[in-house]
């Protein structure tokens, strides 16, 4: 009967085409419910498996893919100076430029993982394993708009062979594998991911009267289709404007404070994240819609996200007790405007394959999180940010935690035998 | 203030073992269970904390030319701190056989082998370079001696929740223990680079 039919009936052969198999498998469970089951004694709590999970995640993530498009865009005009004036002037200019730079990081991230991720499982022969989906979502929203293709590949080659292949696929890595990829690329080409001049894309640099950059898609493609529409168009001729340096939040801090932060940019703009920085990360209400979805969903754990936000907390109003530079000044509730804080404490500290399992473990992972995050954004001078690297540190120690709470409970119920 | 600045920087920000990849052999041998690293970590802890001072003193009232002996005696730095460090050793290794002879076989040969663990050496070659006074090198033999002790069994945990992986079988055993090392080493230089006397300073 029609499309199952044809389906089954171009089922490639397990022994001769392994790829090929492995393939059709995989594409072939997005469309139908596969009709073998599973033998020997399984535990079935609901209908919830692996699949369903991660599109959960992957839904929550649009928001942030949403905002992050018109963000990519707002960005590049505010430092031509033209569109500036208001959120929604130019409208259909910030997202045709979002597309422009979010599509290529989407697709090429999904091409490369999930090609390792296909002829590997071809390898070992067993299905595709669906790991890669919320990766691959990740990986683009935590990158600059403007980093190089080819390092991204690297990157994503690295993060999917060393940091889950090799410790057996989905479900087996330690450290989380998106963070992985980013953090191959802040240690190894961290010109294109930290300083001032990577978060706003499109232009040959932050001083005045600098080019814009652009390719035939901005002046053939889209400004052929906004011509014959009659809307405004791409401007080739536009330049930087005055004054502009593209700095994050987090840089102005470090120099000077909160004082130094509200010159540049209100307390309004931070929160709803009209800010430059990576691609998915500004927006604090739209994580926040996400964070709902995972929590409501029960797929993200609420004691991972609450102890973060304590520990954060905690290690914030210490910094302020102790006072000794700019950036310890920062009111401790202002620290949660600026940065990354709320998209690593949603999609990253919460990833239930890199943290702790056992429901105290949890508690003291998140804290930890914060606590330590906190410390290495404010007081380290070589990193602008410290929840990826607080992240990775703890997913070091989860194991670890996990261990000890096991021992814990093993002694308190011998004690009651 | 210094002191404490001290042991933070050799447990965290400065780790032995993934920072300086010294101690390298037992961290690698003894990382299958959390217990018997456990036991190691404890007795490097030890030994580390107690030979820096002990050649913190024979380096400064010996070996230097404001010593007893009056004149240079530098050269036989490396065979005095190893013999303090083999003999304090010996205490630790007749201890643990007393108290622990659970632990005391578990460990093997790797517990005698303290002795020639890079780790231990070279803690008191950088106490010596980096001119340290006495509270100072104490603090830096426990700190170092944590931080090897926290990278040792948070390895020892991983090994032992991947053990029912499905590693690709070549990588199995220290293939994977160096990839888990090198990623380790990763994830712990999210501290490098803090300079919390740059803080103190500025305050006062």
């Amino acid at each position: 009967m029609g499309l199952i039919d044809f389906i089954k009936r171009i089922e490639p052969d397990k022994e001769k085409q392994p790829f090929l198999h492995t393939l059709y498998d995989g594409f072939y469970t997005f469309l139908f419910v596969p009709d073998h089951t599973t033998k020997g004694g399984v535990h079935i709590k609901d209908g919830m498996d692996l699949k369903r999970l991660m599109i959960y995640v992957v839904l929550a993530l649009q928001f942030c893919y949403l905002f992050g498009t018109w963000n990519v865009g707002h960005q590049h005009f505010v430092a031509l100076g033209i569109y500036d004036d208001s959120y929604f002037s130019g409208f259909h200019l910030k997202i045709a430029y979002g597309l422009i730079k979010i599509i290529p990081l989407f697709v090429v991230t999904y091409i490369v993982g999930l090609g390792i991720e296909f002829w590997t499982a071809s390898k070992k022969g067993h299905g595709i394993e669906e790991g890669f989906l919320v990766t691959g979502a990740l990986i683009p929203l935590i990158m600059p708009p403007d980093l190089p293709i080819w390092i991204l590949v690297l990157s994503v080659i690295f993060a999917v062979i060393i940091g889950k292949e090799a410790f057996g696929g989905t479900g087996m890595n330690i450290w989380n594998v998106a963070l992985l990829s980013r953090v191959f690329v802040f240690f190894a080409y961290p010109t294109t991911i930290s300083g001032d001049e990577v978060w706003v894309s499109g232009i040959e640099g932050m001083s005045a009267g600098a080019a814009v950059q652009y390719g035939w898609w901005e002046t053939g493609f889209f400004n052929s289709i906004f011509e014959a529409l009659g809307w405004a168009t791409f401007d080739p001729s536009a330049t930087v404007v005055d004054g502009y340096t593209g700095a994050t939040p987090l840089t102005l801090a470090y120099q000077g404070g909160w004082e130094r932060v509200t010159e540049v940019y209100t307390a309004g703009q931070m929160w709803w994240g009209a800010i430059p920085g990576s691609v998915g990360e500004t927006s604090k209400p739209m994580i926040l819609l996400g964070a709902l979805l995972l929590l409501g969903t029960g797929v993200a754990s609420w004691r991972i996200m609450v102890g973060m936000l304590v520990g954060a907390a905690i290690s914030a109003i210490g910094l302020n007790l102790w006072g000794a530079s700019p950036f310890m000044d920062v009111p401790w509730y202002y620290q949660f405007y600026m940065g990354s804080f709320f998209f690593a404490m949603a999609f990253m500290a919460t990833d239930p394959v890199t943290a702790s399992s056992t429901n105290r473990g949890k508690w003291i992972y998140g804290f930890l999180i914060g606590f330590l995050g906190m410390i290495i954004r404010v007081m380290n001078p070589a990193y602008p940010e410290g929840w990826m690297l607080a992240i990775l540190l703890m997913n070091t120690f989860a194991a670890l935690i996990d261990h000890y709470v096991y021992q814990a409970n093993i002694k308190k119920r011998l004690a009651r035998v | 203030m210094e002191t404490l600045n001290i042991f933070i920087k050799s447990a965290f920000i400065e780790n032995l073992v993934l920072a300086y990849f010294l101690g390298m052999c037992s961290y690698l041998a003894v990382s299958k269970s959390v217990k018997t690293a456990f036991g190691l970590g404890l007795a490097v802890i030890f030994v580390l904390g107690i030979t820096m001072p002990i050649n913190w003193l024979i380096n400064e009232f010996l070996l230097s030319e404001n010593g007893v002996f009056g004149t240079d005696l530098t050269f036989l730095r490396f065979i005095l701190f190893i013999a303090v460090i083999a003999s304090m050793v010996q205490l630790v290794e007749m201890v643990i056989e007393k108290f622990s002879p659970e632990l005391y076989t578990s460990l093997g040969i790797f517990l005698p082998l303290i002795t020639v663990n890079c780790a231990i050496l070279g803690g008191s070659l950088f106490m010596v370079s980096r001119e340290y006074d006495f509270v100072e090198s104490l603090s830096f033999g426990l700190g170092g001696g944590f931080g090897w002790f926290l990278a040792i069994i948070a390895i020892a945990a991983i090994r032992e929740k991947i053990r029912y992986s499905n590693v690709p079988a070549a990588l199995r055993g220290l293939g994977m223990a160096f990839i888990l090392t090198g990623l380790m080493g990763i994830a712990f230089m999210s501290l490098m680079g803090i300079d919390i006397v740059s803080f103190t300073s500025a305050a006062q």
